[in-house]
């Protein structure tokens, strides 16, 4: 059993080990790092999106409904609808 | 016969327009806005009146020139503090107020709250071409009321202001056209008790499309700004203020549209604040409001909702 863990920790401590080791600490903690800042990125775009774009989006569709409606009452009714003020 | 002569004689008065329209007829041009509004467009799309909790306006018409106003606010306000986070606290307030129009002579208008505040405003037009303006501010906090006098002279093509303020204040602003969309203008003010004096110049050409101003004021001021009015229902602002003296610029880009049943407006400026403001029109004489503003530096979000009774 001892003899098994010291060579396992020989095997540990080879310089490729150690250099593969590394590189993939170095991996982790960059891509950690991107992965924060693309999601903070996202949330900062996300919400912008949901406060200025959606509303409009809900608004524009409104009122290509009721342009739709209008028009289509025209052509029923064959005159323009009276003008509500 | 009759409708020949009529179109030739539109035809002839349409050329004399283009004519006039094509070199400068400098004894013809028209009234400059006020300088104080020289940047009217983009302010409205830039600057909603953003709130934040909830808020309810009521306002009674009691005859064709006196109305009352009621109004209740409730949500957290900001109190300033050296710390960089801010500090708010649940308040809640009601306003009562009044307004007298004799349209387009006089104008009475008051509001008070009920901490104590009373803002009060007249404006009368003394005759054709003056107008005198008073505003007034008054807080039970000692040093924070406010008066001012204004006094409008408006000319063919001119307009001029000179304005009295407490603590000291004087300031004197002209403003003239010089072509058909072009107009300039320049201001002098003094604050005695600050010991501050300074001097102001502006332009601003507007034609039906687009508006572009700027000013600079050697309090170290500098202001852009330019809408372009992409269609009746559309129009787009963006602006750009630095200050030269404390280094601080900040450009910001809004959108403004006016639908047949709200009107939408959004900004984001290069502080990293996003704003909308939505008024929604249910029915006739009721509006809700909706205003959300996000600061992602300051992590600072507002949202409010209001609800408008009466015009």
């Amino acid at each position: 059993m001892a003899k098994n863990r010291l060579s396992l920790s020989n095997v540990s401590n080879s310089p490729v080990v150690r250099r593969t080791k590394e590189a993939a600490g170095d991996a982790a903690f960059v891509a950690k790092k991107l992965l924060r800042s693309t999601g903070k990125a996202a949330w900062i775009a996300g919400t912008t999106f949901l406060v200025l774009v959606v509303p409009l989006i809900v608004a524009m569709d409104r009122e290509q409904q009721i342009n739709d409606l209008e028009s289509q009452q025209a052509s029923i009714l064959g005159t323009p609808p009276p003008q509500l003020t | 016969m009759a409708t020949d002569a009529a179109a030739s004689a539109a035809a002839t008065a349409t050329s004399t327009t283009k004519k006039v329209d094509d070199r400068v007829d400098y004894f013809n041009l028209p009234c400059p806005i006020p300088f104080e509004e020289l940047h009217r467009e983009a302010m409205m799309s830039l600057k909603p009146d953003l709130f934040e909790g909830m808020r309810f306006d009521f306002t009674k018409m009691l005859n064709q020139k006196f109305s009352l106003n009621h109004s209740v606010m409730m949500g957290p306000t900001e109190i300033p503090s050296q710390a960089t986070e801010t500090i708010k606290i649940p308040t809640a307030h009601y306003e009562f107020g009044s307004t007298f129009i004799d349209h387009p002579k006089l104008l009475l208008w008051g509001r008070i709250l009920t901490d104590g505040r009373l803002n009060a405003r007249v404006k009368c037009d003394l005759s054709d071409s003056l107008t005198f303006k008073a505003n007034a501010q008054l807080t039970n906090e000692p040093h924070m009321s406010h008066g001012m006098i204004n006094f409008d002279y408006k000319g063919k093509d001119y307009r001029t202001q000179f304005q009295f303020g407490n603590g000291a204040l004087l300031g004197a602003s002209y403003i003239q056209s010089v072509t058909q969309y072009l107009s300039l203008g320049g201001e002098v003010f003094w604050a005695g008790q600050h010991r501050k004096s300074g001097v102001g110049y502006a332009a601003r050409y507007n034609t039906d499309k687009w508006v572009a101003t700027g000013q600079v004021a050697s309090t170290g001021m500098v202001l852009v700004s330019y809408v372009q009015k992409v269609s009746e229902k559309v129009s787009l602002a963006s602006e750009l203020m630095c200050n030269y003296l404390s280094r601080d610029v900040t450009a910001s880009f809004g959108y403004d549209y006016i639908l047949r049943q709200c009107r939408l407006r959004g900004k984001i400026d290069s502080n990293g604040c996003v704003a909308a403001f939505l008024e929604e029109r249910l029915n006739m004489g009721l509006n809700f409001i909706l205003s959300a503003e996000l600061d992602h530096r300051k992590r600072d979000y507002k949202f409010g909702f209001g609800l408008t009774v009466g015009e």
